[in-house]
């Protein structure tokens, strides 16, 4: 049997990262959630991380949700330690907040080689921007950026899916912790 | 503390109370349960934006570690080191965070640390 796979769910404040592994988890989620002093535009706000688990491919994944706040980036480095793979998530609806996206994604990937995915959420709505524009302003291939809706959970999958296609081959993954 | 004082001058008040009883203490401080600092005297050097989110956090899993063992309603969390330890305490809608060093009489430190709590949460 292989091992499961540690993968980190992260973006900014808002992006749908609690919302992702609630929707996904085929067990029951572990989240820490406090009451927000700030107006985010929500009734409450990771501390410290959400977790989930499910199979996917007949691979066994757990998924760690951080928080989004910039004052919780030694989440971010905890949470990453040991992952193998991310998915970043931005919310559609918010282009203000894509250069804090930005930022996570530099902070993570600076301390920890992670293959990630950039997924675009509230794609159920309109207006919002779609994959292929976000893939053109942030210069990355247009198969690392992909659409979702994180309240469906097939939708969500998808960003699972994709990401796994940028995995190092399974066999191939004992080999690369050795060199 | 009188109901003439405002919320921030019960917070130093109560910081202030602690510190003058436990002088040892290296820093207390005020968070909010979501991570913003409050009040504050943190010993200079420390980061007290830092340790406010880091009170969030250990509050947030000391909860869910709790439900998870059966532990009820949670009060307090800790971390030990080998140079000193550092207490959270839920406050309301916030958090107490007590640095201390390492040998100190702990018997003491809980009883004025949860008293302070107490008059933490009675105002957040």
């Amino acid at each position: 049997m292989t091992r499961p796979l540690k993968l980190v769910i992260s973006g900014p404040v808002g992006a749908g990262k609690t919302t992702f592994v609630q929707t996904l988890s085929e067990t029951e989620v572990i989240a820490t959630e406090a009451v927000p002093s700030e107006d985010i535009g929500k009734p409450s706000t990771t501390v410290a991380f959400d977790y989930g688990t499910l199979r996917l491919e007949d691979q066994e994944l757990h998924l760690y949700g951080t928080p989004g706040q910039d004052r919780f980036d030694f989440m971010w480095d905890v949470l990453a330690q040991d992952a193998l793979g991310l998915v970043m998530l931005v919310g559609g609806h918010k282009p203000r907040d894509f250069p804090a996206a930005r930022g996570i994604l530099e902070y993570i990937t600076a301390r920890h080689q992670l293959p990630f995915v950039l997924a675009v959420t509230r794609q159920d709505q309109p207006g919002v921007w779609r994959p292929e524009d976000l893939a053109l302003y942030v210069q990355l291939p247009p198969h690392q950026v992909i659409g979702i809706d994180a309240t469906n959970r097939a939708s969500a999958a998808t960003a699972l899916v994709r990401l796994l296609e940028h995995l190092p081959a399974r066999h191939d993954q004992d080999v690369t912790l050795l060199t | 503390m009188t109901s003439t004082m405002s919320k921030q001058e019960v917070l130093n008040a109560t910081l202030s109370t602690l510190r003058a009883n436990l002088p040892e203490l290296k820093g207390v401080l005020v968070a909010t349960a979501d991570g913003l600092p409050i009040a504050q005297t943190m010993s200079a050097g420390t980061d007290a934006n830092r340790v406010a989110a880091m009170a969030a956090t250990a509050l947030g899993l000391g909860k869910r570690i709790g439900d998870t063992v059966g532990s009820g309603v949670l009060t307090e969390m800790s971390v030990s080191g080998t140079d000193g330890m550092v207490f959270f305490y839920a406050a309301g809608r916030g958090v107490l965070a007590v640095v201390a060093p390492a040998g100190m009489n702990l018997g003491l430190l809980m009883m004025e640390a949860r008293d302070a709590a107490t008059a933490v949460s009675s105002v957040l």
